[in-house]
């Protein structure tokens, strides 16, 4: 069995506005496999979200096939793409996204609440470990408006993992948390990929992008350098960590 | 200088967006002129103080029947009781409307005048212009014959003669001198020309010939009707008890003259309340419209709070938008108001053969001025403090940093659930009520009176006593103007009664031979009609058992009746009726008349079609066993109506020169106009109607798509989380159902309550309540899933990318 996840092949995506022509992404290929940790980072509007927004199945590519699990998911229905984000693919986005009506509980179940192959307390032990994989389990019944945007981002996390995806697609996930937060977010999912899972970050931030195992650079639509990040960067990196977070009394 | 700042601001941001200014414009103008101009209309009708002194405390006695208010007036006796035992009215004094002939040069005219005690203008604190009033004398039987006159008649009748006093003028063929004239505009009770002393004294006539008054009287201080009317009831229970061949089931209520306290007063109300939640939909509308702008500017707002904005300045800067559309929309509303007013005042005069009650003038009056004010700040505290105060309380740092959806959305999400259930309740109610009052009143205009109306002109006569002073010659000539009209070119059938199916008649009580009566037991009521042979018949009045009246029932010692099959069913069940006696209860003699029933005819409508007088059956006797002086005759024409009238006053002239007919009109206008009232009632909740599905469909709508709008990054995450389309459609369709059952249940259970209150006046069944609450349960079912269906598709045009990043 092949190891490849995800397989893009020249994906491109051009935006129309009245009578302007935007190429957000222009011949984008590359594969992940299972387990990696792959950063793709660069300056604003070079099209790194959208790509994400692509891999996700959020949006659909102009030109380009994209193949997911083995499966071509360039040209699938809208009920099959809602299908595979919900099995296969867990978000985590920069503002958390939680639905404030539901309680903590609630909301990392609302993804497994989508599926019909799991009866209430199939859900309910997902939900309860995926909490315990966060630390959040004591928060089971708060209401996303009484945590903290770091704890937020936890329940966010925990609702990514509950339904054992094959992939965490997360969008600048410490972009509106500070750095105690943050730090404590990307440990989370440094815990997650060492258990297996296989992650593709979105960042402009070049130290979360040097704490994964390869880093893709987009510039203006296109691949800059997709490369290794080697144990010595990451060492400096962590060492770097370790100094501000024993600063900030982490 | 602030405030012209914001007020500045305030209207650069209408400006900008002209669309959204003229909508929420016209529809706070709809909302504010329609309530306004129905709370103005029955103000005007029903509440408006007189214009006299004192008249808050002056007070009518009038009879009810079965607890039903009826509005006439009472026995002479039973006024003498209730004025010699009841406490708590001072100055009481009595009246009793009467037609009366004036003749002239160019012949008789007929005139509604008033037969009152000495004490009537005294009442409404009101001296005459000119001359004298009453006195105590002029009311004693025998005495010379006075009148006082109004100004009209002054002016009219006399050319304002300066020395009018003390002249003489012919009154139902007598002489009477004018010993007073009224100022301009005083036509009390309701639209009097005349005035003449009533000159009966119940000590000297017996029950059964004493005519009914109207009681009058003010109400001594810190007293009310409510108080008064148990005492009155008791008063009328002791008579009862006493005399039951005439007073059994009677019983009377003290009122205002305005009719307030009257029957129908349900159907007000419930119009006051409809007035105010169209109102409340209209601001909702507005404000939610106000409440998607505000949010749409809600980084404007946080930047306005970064740069230290107070909250106070904030809510004050959003008002100035309410005030300006609220105040526009109320201009509009009055412009329009005016001119509803207008109308409204030509309409009304068609609901009376004269004129309609003097104190009827419509226009913008201190009331109405003090309830615009009301609904301008009512209406600016609804359409603008919602939103002012919802965007005034922004996290302004998460708004400017982009960021935190999640935690802010749990307020506005409780927000639009309350708009739009209170919309889908207010709507309901609305709706239900309007419609049932729209059914009661259609199918009253609708109304079989039982008989046939088409061509067929009448005309009324009044025979005067001192001319017409036995039974013999009211019946002969009865018996000449009907086969003189009928040998007439251009004439067909005539017919003659007392009172044609449409009209108004007495009630007496009635006996059943073999029945006993006692005080427990009531006598039965039905209308009592004399005809004359064959009229019933040429009426369209339907045979359904026996026979019709022939020349063989003429003649004052035969007696005969025909009654009604409600009669029939009512007091002798399926069996048959014919040769079965009745008499009327009351004895004017020792010896009781028994009347054998010779045959049955189908129901008719004696007064309006709605309401408990419209079921009360019907007895007919043939004019010459029971002659009257009030005669109402009905001629079929066959050419045109001006050749008919025409025929007719000159056989008249031909016959009595002193006899005028008065309200000559086709038969099916004077019926119009029991309706004419419910025509127009209708026609203000059609509109009333309009606007309320108007109003409620596109405020559930707007509401919905604000609310759905607001929800599109929602959807987005769910729809990143593995949400098909489908499943979203569903969870929204099923929150909007949710809210149809918060809203519509109470909404339903409201409407119905006021339709209910009104089914005792109008004519509504508990299966037309139904049908219709049902039926607008549905409609506005439809309409909030279409309302939800609609904007969620639109929402989920979207990738879920775009949605994740929509505003």
């Amino acid at each position: 069995m092949s190891d490849v996840l995800i397989k893009l092949d020249k994906l491109t995506k051009i935006f129309h506005t009245d009578e302007v022509e935007t190429h957000a992404l222009s011949n984008i290929s590359f594969t992940i496999n299972k387990g990696e940790y792959v950063s793709i980072s660069g300056p604003s509007g070079c099209g790194k979200s959208t790509l994400l927004s692509l891999l996700g199945l959020l949006d659909t590519a102009s030109k380009g096939s994209y193949v997911l699990a083995g499966h071509d998911v360039s040209d699938i229905s809208k009920v099959d793409r809602a299908r595979i984000r919900n099995r296969q693919i867990g978000f985590i986005f920069q503002s958390f996204n939680l639905i404030s009506d539901l309680d903590v509980e609630e909301n990392v179940e609302l993804p497994l609440t989508y599926r019909s192959d799991l009866d209430s307390k199939q859900r309910k032990k997902m939900v309860k470990d995926a909490l315990e994989k966060v630390d959040m389990g004591h928060r089971a019944k708060h209401f996303p408006s009484q945590l903290s945007g770091g704890q937020q981002q936890r329940i966010a996390v925990a609702r990514a993992i509950a339904g054992n995806p094959a992939i965490i697609l997360a969008d600048e996930p410490t972009g509106n948390l500070d750095s105690k937060n943050a730090e404590g977010v990307l440990a989370l999912l440094d815990k997650l990929h060492a258990e297996g899972a296989t992650i593709c970050m979105v960042t402009h931030d070049s130290r979360s992008a040097m704490r994964t195992q390869r880093k893709i650079e987009l510039l203006d639509g296109v691949i800059l350098a997709d490369i290794k990040t080697s144990n010595r960067e990451k060492v400096a990196i962590m060492a770097e960590v370790k100094k501000i977070a024993e600063e900030v009394n982490v | 200088m602030m405030i012209i700042n914001d007020l500045k601001y305030a209207l650069r941001l209408l400006s900008k967006k002209p669309g959204f200014t003229l909508l929420t414009t016209l529809v706070m103008a709809a909302g504010i002129g329609l309530s306004i101009y129905l709370f103005s209309f029955f103000h005007t009708i029903v509440f408006k103080a007189m214009p006299f002194k004192d008249s808050d405390t002056l007070i009518q006695v009038s009879s009810s029947q079965n607890a039903a208010k009826m509005g006439s007036p009472i026995n002479l006796h039973d006024y003498y009781e209730i004025r010699t035992k009841l406490k708590g009215v001072s100055e009481f004094g009595a009246y009793r409307t009467a037609n009366l002939n004036v003749s002239g040069r160019d012949g008789a005219r007929r005139y509604s005048g008033v037969l009152a005690e000495p004490n009537i203008f005294r009442l409404t604190r009101t001296k005459p212009l000119m001359g004298r009033e009453f006195s105590n004398e002029s009311n004693r039987v025998g005495a010379e014959n006075v009148v006082v006159i109004g100004y009209d008649m002054w002016k009219n009748q006399f050319s304002g003669d300066p020395d009018i006093i003390d002249k003489s003028v012919r009154i139902n063929s007598e002489s009477y001198k004018i010993i007073g004239v009224m100022p301009e505009g005083y036509l009390f009770p309701s639209n009097t020309a005349l005035w003449l002393p009533l000159r009966e004294d119940a000590t000297q006539i017996s029950r059964v010939n004493s005519g009914n008054v109207v009681g009058l009287g003010h109400l001594k201080e810190g007293v009310t009707t409510e108080h008064l009317n148990p005492q009155v009831g008791l008063i009328m229970q002791r008579i009862a008890q006493q005399y039951p061949e005439t007073n059994s089931d009677i019983s009377a209520y003290l009122s205002s003259i305005q009719g307030a306290d009257e029957n129908g007063i349900e159907v007000i109300y419930t119009m006051h309340i409809i007035a105010i939640l169209i109102l409340i939909l209209a601001s909702i509308n507005v404000g939610n419209l106000l409440l998607s702008r505000a949010i749409e500017r809600g980084k404007e707002t946080a930047i306005r709070v970064a740069l230290g904005a107070p909250r106070s300045r904030l809510i004050s800067q959003m008002l100035w938008e309410s005030i300006l559309i609220c105040v526009i929309g109320a201009i509009i509303g009055i412009i329009i108001l005016i001119w509803g007013l207008d109308v409204t005042e030509e309409y009304t005069k068609g609901f009376f053969p004269d004129k309609p009650p003097f104190w009827w003038i419509f226009g913008i009056d201190g009331y109405a001025v003090k309830m615009l004010v009301t609904f301008i700040l009512g209406t600016i505290i609804v359409t603008g403090l919602l939103p002012a105060w919802k965007n005034s309380s922004v996290d302004f740092n998460a708004v400017l940093r982009d960021g935190t959806r999640g935690a802010l959305g749990k307020k506005a999400g409780r927000l639009n659930s309350f708009l739009i259930i209170s919309e889908i309740f207010v709507s309901m109610t609305v709706l239900i009520a309007a419609t049932a009052m729209m059914v009661g009143n259609f199918k009253a205009t609708r109304a079989d009176y039982g008989a046939i109306t088409e061509n067929v002109l009448t005309a009324e006569i009044l025979l005067t006593e001192s001319k017409y002073t036995t039974p013999e010659k009211q019946a002969k000539f009865v018996k000449s103007i009907q086969s003189r009209l009928e040998n007439t070119v251009g004439i067909g059938d005539v017919m003659i009664a007392s009172a044609l199916p449409g009209a108004l008649t007495t009630t007496p009580a009635i006996a059943l031979e073999g029945k006993e009566y006692n005080e427990n037991k009531g006598y039965p009521r039905a209308n009592y009609i004399v005809v004359t042979p064959n009229s019933l018949e040429k009426l369209g009045v339907e045979l359904i058992q026996g026979r019709y009246f022939n020349s063989g029932d003429d003649g004052l010692d035969k007696s005969t009746v025909i009654v009604t099959d409600s009669f029939a069913h009512r007091h002798f069940g399926k069996s048959s009726v014919l040769g079965k006696r009745i008499r009327t209860a009351e004895l004017d003699g020792d010896s009781p008349k028994w009347l054998t029933i010779v045959g049955v005819v189908e129901h008719t409508i004696q007064g309006p079609s709605y309401g408990e007088k419209g079921k009360v059956p019907s007895v007919f006797r043939p004019f010459s066993q029971a002659p009257r002086n009030q005669l109402t005759i009905a001629m079929q024409v066959k050419t045109d109506r001006k050749e008919a009238t025409k025929s007719l006053r000159q056989t008249l002239l031909s016959i009595d020169s002193e006899l005028p007919a008065f309200r000559i009109e086709e038969y099916q206008e004077s019926l119009t106009r029991h309706t004419k009232a419910m025509l127009f009632i209708t026609s203000i909740f059609f509109l009333f109607g309009v606007a309320a599905v108007i109003l409620a469909t596109s405020g559930i709508y707007g509401v919905m798509s604000n609310a759905i709008n607001q929800r599109t990054h929602e959807t987005g995450v769910k729809r990143a989380l593995g949400a098909t389309e489908g499943r979203i459609t569903k969870e929204f369709l099923m929150t909007g159902i949710k809210q149809l059952l918060w809203g519509g249940i109470p909404g339903l259970l409201a409407g119905s309550a006021m339709g209910f209150a009104m089914s005792s006046i109008l004519s509504i069944s508990i299966g037309d309540l139904a049908s219709v609450a049902i039926g607008l349960f549905v409609i506005i079912g439809g309409t909030v899933i279409v309302a939800t269906y609609i904007p969620t598709k639109r929402a989920l045009k979207l990738e879920p990318s775009d949605a994740l990043r929509h505003e």
